[in-house]
């Protein structure tokens, strides 16, 4: 067996580049899904019946179901229901921010009712009106309450944008399979590949250890 | 826009076996990767001090990478270093157990420190062995209250079951995405898988709540 581990090394750029895209997705997510899983969750607990119903459905069913397929879905499904067709990183990007959302809804309610009742009771006696209560009072201490769990949530996005390699966004899995095959150096990119991840990988999973420890919750 | 179903009922056999082989890799891949997180955890708290860094290595490395480079590595890689070629089904039990191991033994390391220390004090004060402690007063309450976290585990394991049709295992995912390509109708087919998977996933995650509900008294101390 002859390994040539230069490979990885000549294809420096392209491996760069891929996992600059993953860094991308990983970011344009979080910032699509933390917004979004707040609006959610705020529905879920102040609106309307049936708005309340509708938020519902949507986190269980995403909360339920293989991202992989909600990839596949979106390429393939998308573009045959608004007749118009997305980039593949677009489309990749929709169907983790999809995901993440459903997720990030789940901490957040989870985070809001963790601070007492009669928090927003006493706001609200004082004059505020909701929003300002949940915003002002609610929010703040909720927020500091979930930082670990968004924390390992990013660390599971940033392993999941591997993913959408099914429909080739150019990503750091995607990259490393293609010059894969275009090598035909099997062992050495794909050796390359784990090690990039774990490089990356390793530092965010001990630094979600770390906020754990710091913002744990102790009453 | 027409949508043709019939596109699932000529294919059910087809995308019915895909459920099996779905249900029969996660089910498989459960129980493999829960005896060896519980194997892991326990030689990482009770084990020679040289083993723990060795664990948790492994732990934070499984945590670190995706579970599509573990499957794809084990796959393609492994026949290269090893001279064994593994056929999909038992690449993606081996890829995924060693995968979610790690987040067993995680589950199982929480619960069994969730056990006050004051009770293994007091039970080796009464003249129990170390190892009649763990079996008995800590592990039978830990077990429980590591429940609901396995419950979610479980489900972690039927959706990373999907990502193993990156490597070619005949499950719900790959065969549907075979029926898709030979039909030209991928809304009726994703949708109809998507249906599936939500049908295997919610009993599994609502279920394994209503099971915690009635025995979480067991795990009280």
């Amino acid at each position: 067996m002859a390994l040539d581990w230069s490979v990885v090394w000549q294809h420096r750029d392209v491996l760069a580049a891929a996992t600059a895209t993953t860094f991308l997705l990983t970011i344009a997510t979080m910032a699509i899904a933390v917004p979004c899983g707040i609006l959610v969750a705020a529905l879920r607990l102040y609106a309307a019946a049936p708005v309340r119903a509708a938020a519902t459905a949507y986190v269980e069913l995403f909360r339920n179901l293989p991202l992989i397929l909600v990839v596949y879905w979106a390429f393939y499904v998308v573009p045959i229901l608004t007749g118009f067709g997305l980039p593949p990183l677009a489309t990749g990007l929709a169907a983790l921010a999809l995901n993440v959302t459903a997720y990030n809804a789940e901490t957040f309610r989870a985070g809001i009712n963790s601070i007492r009742r009669g928090q927003s009771e006493a706001a609200m006696a004082l004059g505020m009106s909701r929003v300002q209560a949940l915003r002002r009072v609610v929010l703040p201490q909720a927020l500091r309450r979930i930082l670990p769990v968004v924390a390992s949530t990013w660390v599971s996005l940033f392993k999941d944008t591997s993913l959408v390699s099914v429909i080739a966004v150019s990503e750091l899995a995607y990259a490393s399979m293609q010059i894969r095959a275009q090598t035909y150096r099997v062992l050495e990119m794909l050796t390359a590949m784990a090690v990039i991840y774990w490089l990356l990988g390793y530092p965010q999973a001990k630094l979600v250890d770390w906020i754990q420890r710091r913002y744990a919750v102790t009453e | 826009m027409d949508f043709d179903f019939s596109v699932i009922t000529g294919h059910w056999h087809f995308l019915g076996s895909g459920v099996l082989v779905t249900l029969a890799l996660a089910g498989l891949s459960g129980i493999t990767s829960l005896a060896a997180g519980f194997i892991a955890a326990l030689a990482r708290l009770y084990g020679p001090r040289w083993l723990r860094p060795v664990i948790v290595l492994y732990i934070d490395s499984m945590r670190a990478v995706p579970v599509l480079v573990v499957l794809v590595w084990t796959f393609f890689a492994l026949p290269i270093v090893a001279g064994v070629t593994l056929p999909p089904f038992w690449a993606a039990l081996l890829g995924l157990t060693v995968h979610l191991a790690a987040y067993a033994a995680e589950i199982v390391r929480a619960g069994i420190e969730s056990v006050r220390p004051g009770q293994t004090r007091a039970a080796l004060a009464l003249g129990m062995s170390r190892v009649q402690v763990v079996r008995r007063i800590v592990l039978p309450q830990a077990v429980v209250r590591m429940l609901p976290a396995f419950g979610s585990l479980l489900s972690v394991t039927i959706k990373d079951t999907a990502i193993a049709s990156v490597i070619a295992v005949p499950e719900l995912m790959r065969q549907s995405e075979t029926v898709a390509g030979q039909s030209f109708q991928p809304i009726e087919v994703y949708t109809f898988a998507m249906l599936v998977y939500f049908l295997l996933l919610f009993p599994v995650t609502r279920g394994v709540d209503l099971v915690y509900r009635r025995v979480a008294h067991l795990g009280r101390s």
